[in-house]
């Protein structure tokens, strides 16, 4: 488990706010690190210097704020935001939030909704993704024995774009070492296998 | 049936190892063999030469995941640094060419995914190697050292601590290789070598575990007690 995850709770009414950090403190899903936010007022001013995770919020009490534009005022281009629904929200201001949970949901399912939101539960997430074209070719790289140096300079990227999809396939495969990309390679036909010879030996090498 | 709870030394020894087959493994890392009637645990350590002491927070700690707290100063170190160097040869010299063996029959050498599994095997075996030639070549001369009397400058059990690796993860993924991607369309041959590796991955964790929770705690006993004269 990982830092805990950072939590501002914005709600006027004191009971609902305590209702939600109840369930908050609650959970062994995730550790969270929770903020209250009672004024509306104080909103952007507290985000500023809390700089959560994740913003849980009622779309009713931020009047017409845009949350593009809380979260870039705030700092925070990359803070979640879940909408509370206390009643039934017009469906286009839901679209813009990364999350809705209904006061009525039960605690399991709202911290399931929060889990996915934070990196682990993203990475678990993308383990279901296909690789893209480009991951692929790195794949391709690594297996031949390529450096990262050398893999930007074939694929002409950046050695830091090349670390980035390494973190990607490895979170996408669950394989971390070069000696297990080469299984899938191979199996997945993504390497000429005259490519790889000299890094798993020739025929009749034991 | 798997019995519950602490085994003591008035307990019989083949009671224990016919509940816990794992006990065996123990068993012959501290070198003491089979045919011991119904003696009982105690009498079996003194006949071998083993601190039943040590023996016993070995086993207990492998079947109940407890460790003593705190850790007891009764534990004999000696014991414990040849208990671990035996589980060392035990898994160098035996259970992984002994993986590797069935591997090798079960995917062959014929092709470049066969010999890819394979150089995987052997890559994670001189992780291994490695991992444990550091502990033979430092850790237990340090120790050894430290039950002589003698401290060696610029070196502590700490320095270990932090560098002990879990050797079993790479098993893990290379598990998780097999499962996903090794295909094969009679699974009998590839689920002998699959259970090796689950079992084996399970030793290697415990072993690890005895390291990390008793060995170097003790240790560290060790150290402060030498400190304080």
């Amino acid at each position: 488990m990982g830092a805990p995850l950072k939590i501002t709770v914005a709600e006027p009414s004191v009971i609902l706010r305590s209702g939600m950090l109840a369930v908050l403190e609650h959970t062994e899903k995730f550790k969270a690190e929770v903020y209250e936010v009672s004024d509306m007022e104080h909103l952007k001013a507290a985000l500023n210097w809390q700089h959560p995770d994740v913003l849980m919020v009622n779309p009713a009490s931020l009047g017409l704020y845009a949350l593009q534009q809380l979260r870039k005022e705030a700092g925070n281009p990359e803070m979640k935001c879940v909408a509370v629904q206390l009643t039934v929200s017009d469906q286009t201001t839901l679209r813009s939030y990364d999350e809705v949970i209904s006061i009525y949901d039960d605690a399991e399912t709202i911290v399931g909704k929060l889990f996915k939101l934070t990196a682990e539960g993203e990475q678990r997430d993308r383990r279901h993704e296909a690789l893209s074209g480009r991951e692929k070719e790195v794949i391709a790289c690594v297996v031949q024995g390529m450096t990262n140096k050398q893999i930007a300079d074939r694929l002409c990227i950046s050695t830091h774009t090349v670390i980035t999809h390494r973190r990607n396939i490895a979170a996408k495969l669950d394989i971390h070492s070069p000696a297990g990309l080469t299984i899938y390679a191979i199996v997945n036909k993504l390497v000429e296998l005259d490519a790889i010879r000299e890094t798993v030996g020739e025929p009749g090498e034991s | 049936m798997q019995k519950l709870g602490k085994y003591v030394k008035t307990d019989r020894m083949s009671e224990l190892v016919s509940d816990n087959y794992r006990v065996l493994l123990v068993m012959s890392r501290f070198g003491i063999g089979l045919g011991f009637g119904d003696k009982t645990i105690d009498a079996v350590c003194r006949d071998n030469g083993v601190d039943t002491f040590t023996f016993l927070v070995v086993v207990n700690m492998l079947l109940t995941d407890e460790t003593p707290q705190p850790v007891s100063d009764r534990v004999h170190v000696a014991s414990l640094v040849q208990y671990l160097h035996n589980s060392h040869d035990y898994f160098l010299d035996f259970r992984l060419p002994e993986i590797r063996r069935k591997l090798v029959e079960v995917v062959g050498v014929q092709d470049e995914l066969s010999r890819a599994i394979v150089a995987y095997f052997d890559g994670y075996i001189e992780g291994v190697q490695a991992h444990m030639a550091y502990e033979e070549e430092i850790v237990f001369p340090y120790v050894r050292s430290l039950l002589e009397g003698r401290r060696q400058e610029g070196y502590r059990i700490e320095v270990f601590r932090q560098h002990h690796d879990q050797v079993e993860t790479l098993l893990t993924e290379f598990k998780q290789i097999l499962i996903k991607f090794y295909p094969s369309d009679s699974t009998h041959a590839i689920n002998g070598v699959l259970f090796d590796i689950f079992n084996c991955e399970y030793d290697l964790a415990s072993h690890n575990a005895v390291e990390d929770r008793l060995f170097i705690p003790t240790v560290r006993l060790l150290e402060q007690n030498l400190e304080e004269r």
